[in-house]
């Protein structure tokens, strides 16, 4: 667009110019184009013909008469002519051949025919009366002449190469051999020669090696340690990255590198494993927290972060003894059922002496790294840590004493020693250390703080550990076949060795005696029907005890690691090749912690699905696990099949489906990004329309404004019912109404005095109602009016219970029957609702949905509420697949279309001139916000009645499901919505849905099911 | 592959007349050979054998022809070619028939081809050859083949030289 002050002339003049500018070259006359076109075309002509032999005739010989006319034989009888003449032949030959070759003036003077033939008697006459001569008969030396030259000629054609191919590529199939480009020896010899220009050829255009190191060198493995070092400074590798990096595609995430999939076609085969066998993961990158401190002031700082209300808390019986690990859902301090902060599992190190308050207790927390940081602040704050410390890791040294150890009775399970040890100095003159552990980490500074009251110590133990993961149920068979239970020492030859503290503990027979225990209790994991008992009792106290609790002797373990090369060292020496290496004394002990986890958990159908055992080493063993559990037959997953696990389990996937927390917020909307880039890149007339499809947020999920919405619905229903039966109870679900707010922009008061308990309250239907909570009048209003500005996901259990119980269809008397009175359930009363609502505004439902009958649903797919036709076509066939969207229209498409027509026009004017560049520039950052077509621009409208069925949610993770045989979906609804869904669906009927994805017009009927 | 295949005609131009090589040109036999197709196959002959047709190599002097045309009507060409019995040039008659030796497929089997039949030729003239002097001069211009031969059968790509080694022999 031009500046209004501009004339029309200007912008004509301008205009002109951009045009000249445009065309790249000065505007030519078409016939001096055309002369250059021709130009090219000849020269690409003559390049191609270069090599071929051209006419002879014998008028080229008649040059130096007809001086006009050139002669056109320039090209290889000449230079075969050229070698003769230097091969120093007679003159005479000589210049008769020059009739062939005259383009070089001396040689034209004396090449005329007329000279040439004369000599020899040759033809006489010239043509039409000229004087020439032309022979009058064929000498045969001539004739041989004509012959040879004419043979020099297609032999010089002939030999040389016209195509573009490569030498090795003019060779037949079966003379190739394997990398000949690369080794010019490899070709038959007569081709070497052409191949080695070829090659340097190509070498010139190959990038140059940045390094300036020989492969070898490069190689040589103390330069391999210093690259990779440097390569996990930016981003932390774990210990089995080399492994991952070789069969995975890796992916930057979360500050590591982890594996996202295998390469390998492997989705069905890793659901297998999961279900049948065995899958491994590695999730040595989730992050460990350490509290140290005593039991009360522990519980006391942390009880403000949890809720009893979402299930177990860190003080459960069974966990705080050390038994058990439990998991969590941590708040921010106070503020449940609002700012989530994210789910943990959490476990106790075992008490040395049951009952005793004042002794110092260990708790691990384990979480996502994407929720470190916050949950690391918070408990930060609810502790009181402020000051940092030195490290932890030296401070536990004088606690490496026989007695200490005996006592610390732990947790789970076992210690194991499988490796070897062997002394080494040459090991600790290495300068070059590998990178074990954070490798992001500066080591100086400080990753452990201390509370001056509370006496609470927080350190960091991310990366201080490795954690495997075995999924499935061959697992147990696998741990046992893998690890074996460390022998007790007994002889007093063990002085030297550096497992100082194992010695230690044999020395005490107590400690002995419950190491025994611990292996007779691993020894059951290899017996199907023992370890099912063992699940149901589970572990005595006193043997979960581990060392790998103990910080210096995880330290020394580590540090006291033989390398692989020196046990391969001493395998080669083995009198018998390939028999068992036997160390003796000098085996390695490993401190180990095993964890069983439960699998599913909620839900009626295959509870334990996905149950495996956590495996915890001290770093610097990873490798040293990894590929003995791999050889047991385990199959490795990614990051991909931990979606898949968390999917089949039902369970909630972080960080993606916790839309509360900042760590899901931030990985939604990495989501939206990667998406709509992806979107982007198709051409319009290839992707969706999502406005016509009736789509309005195909890439990210408006929880916010869902649930905003829906509260608006529900008011505008209370409102026409309040009308009829105006009860005071009623207010207290507060009905703020903007019954005719339009549109979302409007931020001012709307202002509605409504009966008699109602206030007049602005709720500006976009953001956060914070100015009125005064006029609330009391308290309760403030703290249920701050709190509503935010959505929360509905966690606590007994809600969670009695929805469930109401989403079945309650046809089914006896299981509402077996349910109404063992649970003390409420009928689906307004009430009850309405209760439910005001403890939980604006709240969303994790809900998980499974298809009647055909369809596989996708993440971002829409759940919505079904109509009464829809209801009424199903129960008539039973075969009906569901209601379909009808087409939107696309109010975008022409003002897309104006626009960029205006911009076009802009960028002429734009070149034109440069003088009034901001003012441009500004037009066109404005413009770069265009909408994209097929996108919904601008603020949505109200989601919820958008199309034709009501929307109560979204998708998040869908897919086929294979444990079930059918699609199956996890998603959440809002509350508000799914409420007011449920009381108004007939008994029969209740928990229908209908899901429809983001590029489809077909709804199809699903069962909504909520499992605690 | 996909490109549009060609016939090449190698012919060799025999005539009594030595005016007549001297008037052998690019265009005149480019004409001539259509004009007999013209008259032998027609209208519709000329049309289907004008399209690519051209004369890609002549020597005046050993009276060697290249002719081209697509592959699927080169029959009709081929056909014409006894029809011509003389060559003419502004007004002049010089009787002539063209000798078909060789058709190909590419250019380069008929430049193979030429060599091959080129020293068959020369030897033929060596056996037959009877003055001494003459004889001697033979002798030179087939070793002088036979030596460029060897030069560039080192980087010879092609089983051409092999068989002019047998073609030697």
């Amino acid at each position: 667009m031009l500046p209004p002050a501009l004339s029309p002339f200007t912008s004509f003049w301008r205009l002109w110019r951009s045009l000249v500018i445009l065309t790249g070259k000065p505007w030519l006359p078409p016939s001096v184009r055309q002369a250059e076109m021709s130009n090219a075309k000849e020269r690409k002509h003559a390049k191609k013909m270069r090599n071929q032999p051209t006419n002879v005739t014998l008028s080229s010989g008649f040059v130096a008469d007809r001086s006009v006319k050139h002669h056109n034989g320039g090209g290889k009888p000449f230079r075969a002519q050229k070698q003769e003449s230097f091969s120093g032949t007679s003159r005479q030959r000589q210049t008769r051949m020059t009739h062939y070759s005259p383009p070089e003036p001396d040689v034209n003077e004396q090449s005329s025919s007329k000279v040439t033939f004369n000599k020899k008697g040759g033809w006489k006459a010239g043509p039409e009366g000229t004087s020439q001569e032309i022979p009058k008969y064929i000498t045969a030396s001539t004739f041989a002449q004509a012959r040879a030259a004419e043979i020099s000629a297609m032999l010089k054609a002939v030999t040389q190469k016209s195509s573009n191919s490569l030498v090795f590529q003019t060779l037949p199939r079966h003379m190739r051999r394997r990398a000949m480009s690369h080794n010019v020896k490899r070709l038959p010899r007569r081709l070497q020669e052409i191949a080695q220009k070829e090659a340097e050829k190509a070498v010139h255009q190959k990038k140059e090696h940045s390094k300036n190191k020989c492969h070898k060198a490069r190689r040589c493995h103390i330069n391999r340690v210093l690259e990779f070092n440097r390569r996990q400074k930016k981003n932390i590798w774990l210990e089995t990255h080399i492994w991952h990096a070789k069969r995975f595609h890796m992916v930057k995430k979360w500050g590591y590198c982890l594996g996202e999939r295998p390469t390998v076609k492997s989705h069905r085969a890793c659901y297998r494993a999961m279900t049948n066998r065995c899958l491994l993961q590695d999730l040595s990158y989730y992050c460990c927290l350490e509290l140290k401190g005593k039991e009360e002031e522990i519980l006391k700082a942390l009880s403000p972060m949890c809720s009893i209300d979402t299930g177990l808390t860190f003080a459960a019986v069974h966990c705080l003894s050390g038994k058990r690990q439990g998991s969590l859902m941590l708040y921010r301090a106070n503020k449940y059922p609002r700012e989530v902060l994210g789910p943990v599992t959490f476990i106790w190190k075992s008490e040395r002496s049951p009952g005793d308050p004042s002794e110092n207790r260990q708790l691990w927390i384990w979480l996502h790294p994407t929720l470190k940081q916050d949950i690391l602040e918070e408990i930060k704050v609810v502790c009181q840590c402020t000051e940092p410390t030195k490290s932890t890791v030296c401070i536990s040294d004088p606690l490496l004493t026989p007695n200490q150890e005996k006592s610390q009775t732990k947790l789970p399970d076992e210690k194991i020693g499988k490796k070897r040890k062997w002394k080494d100095d040459g090991e600790n003159a290495k300068p070059i250390k590998k990178f074990i552990g954070d490798g992001t980490r500066d080591p100086h500074q400080l990753y452990s703080w201390i509370s001056p009251t509370t006496g609470i110590l927080i350190s960091d133990l991310t990366m201080e550990m490795n954690r495997f993961r075995l999924i499935g149920p061959l697992s147990h068979s696998i741990l046992t076949e893998a690890v074996k239970a460390a022998a007790v020492h007994t002889g007093e030859d063990t002085e030297n060795t550096p497992h100082r503290w194992w010695t230690e503990t044999c020395k005490n027979p107590d400690s002995v005696s419950l190491h025994h225990r611990q292996e007779a209790i691993f020894a059951l994991l290899g017996d199907n029907e023992k370890v099912r008992q063992l699940l149901l009792e589970g572990v005595p106290v006193e043997c979960t005890h581990s060392f790998i609790w103990n910080q210096a002797i995880s330290k020394s373990v580590t540090e006291n690691k033989i390398s692989d090369q020196d046990l391969n060292w001493k395998r080669s020496e083995l009198l018998v090749p390939g028999s068992q290496l036997v160390l003796g004394p000098h085996e390695s002990k490993i401190p180990l912690l095993l964890i069983q986890q439960p699998g599913k958990v909620t839900g009626d159908d295959r509870r334990g699905w996905g149950s495996g055992w956590d495996v915890l080493l001290p770093k610097g063993w990873g490798m040293a696990f990894w590929i003995p559990l791999i050889y047991r037959g385990a199959r490795v997953g990614g990051l991909k099949e931990a979606i898949m696990h968390s999917q089949y389990k039902r369970s909630p996937y972080i960080p993606g489906d916790f839309p509360d927390c900042p760590a899901g917020i931030l990985f939604a909307k990495e989501q939206a990004k990667n998406l709509l880039e992806k979107y982007k890149r198709r051409p319009p007339a290839k992707r969706p329309n999502y406005v016509k499809l009736g789509t309005l947020a195909p890439f990210c999920c408006p929880w916010e404004q869902l649930t905003r919405d829906w509260e608006l619905r529900a008011q505008a229903q209370e409102e026409s019912s309040v009308a009829s039966s105006p009860s005071g109870e009623e207010s207290d679900w507060r009905g703020d109404e903007v019954p005719c707010a339009p549109t979302p922009e409007k931020t001012h008061q709307v202002s509605d005095a409504m009966g008699t308990s109602l206030h007049a309250c602005s709720e500006p239907r976009g953001r956060m109602d914070t100015e009125c909570p005064a006029q609330m009048g009391t308290e309760w209003a403030t703290g249920q009016d701050a709190a509503r500005r935010h959505l929360c996901v509905l966690r606590s259990r007994a809600s969670l219970k009695q929805l469930s119980a109401w989403c079945g269809p309650s046809s089914e008397d006896s299981r509402a029957a077996r349910q109404v009175p063992s649970g003390g359930q409420q009928e689906l009363t307004r009430e009850a609702c309405l209760s439910l609502l005001d403890r939980f505004p604006r709240a969303l439902v994790w809900v998980s949905l499974s298809l009647l009958r055909k369809g596989s649903p996708e993440p971002h797919a829409m759940i919505c509420v079904p109509a009464k036709e829809d209801f009424l076509q199903l129960s008539q066939d039973r075969l009906y697949c569901g209601p379909q969207e009808s087409k939107h229209s696309d109010p975008f498409k022409s003002k897309i279309r104006k626009q960029k027509e205006k911009k076009k026009l802009e960028k002429r004017q734009n070149q034109g001139h440069t003088v009034s560049e901001g003012l441009e520039a500004g037009h066109t950052m404005a413009e770069h916000q265009a909408p994209t077509l097929g996108l919904w621009s601008g603020p949505l409208p109200d989601v919820t009645s958008h199309c034709s069925r009501v929307l109560l949610g979204f998708v998040t993770q869908g897919d086929f499901s294979m444990a079930v045989g059918c699609g199956e979906a996890l998603g959440f609804v809002s509350l508000t919505g799914l409420l007011d869904m449920l009381s108004n669906q007939p008994a029969g009927e209740r928990g229908l849905v209908l899901l429809r994805p983001p590029a489809s017009l077909q709804y199809r009927f699903a069962r909504i099911a909520i499992e605690v | 592959m996909v490109r549009f295949k060609h016939r090449y005609l190698l012919c060799e131009v025999v005539s009594d007349d030595p005016r007549c090589r001297l008037s052998l040109d690019d265009r005149v036999l480019g004409g001539l050979v259509r004009d007999t197709i013209a008259r032998v196959h027609g209208t519709f002959g000329a049309a289907a054998s004008s399209i690519g047709f051209a004369v890609r190599y002549l020597n005046a002097y050993t009276g060697i022809v290249l002719l081209r045309c697509r592959k699927e009507f080169y029959q009709l060409v081929w056909s014409a070619l006894p029809f011509i019995t003389y060559l003419e040039n502004k007004g002049h008659h010089y009787p002539c028939f063209l000798n078909t030796l060789h058709v190909g497929g590419t250019i380069r089997t008929c430049q193979k081809f030429l060599i091959q039949y080129n020293r068959r030729q020369l030897l033929i003239l060596l056996q037959n050859c009877t003055d001494e002097g003459e004889r001697e001069a033979i002798q030179k211009s087939v070793t002088r083949s036979c030596l460029l031969e060897e030069e560039s059968g080192e980087e010879d790509l092609s089983d051409g030289g092999e068989e002019a080694a047998e073609a030697m022999e």
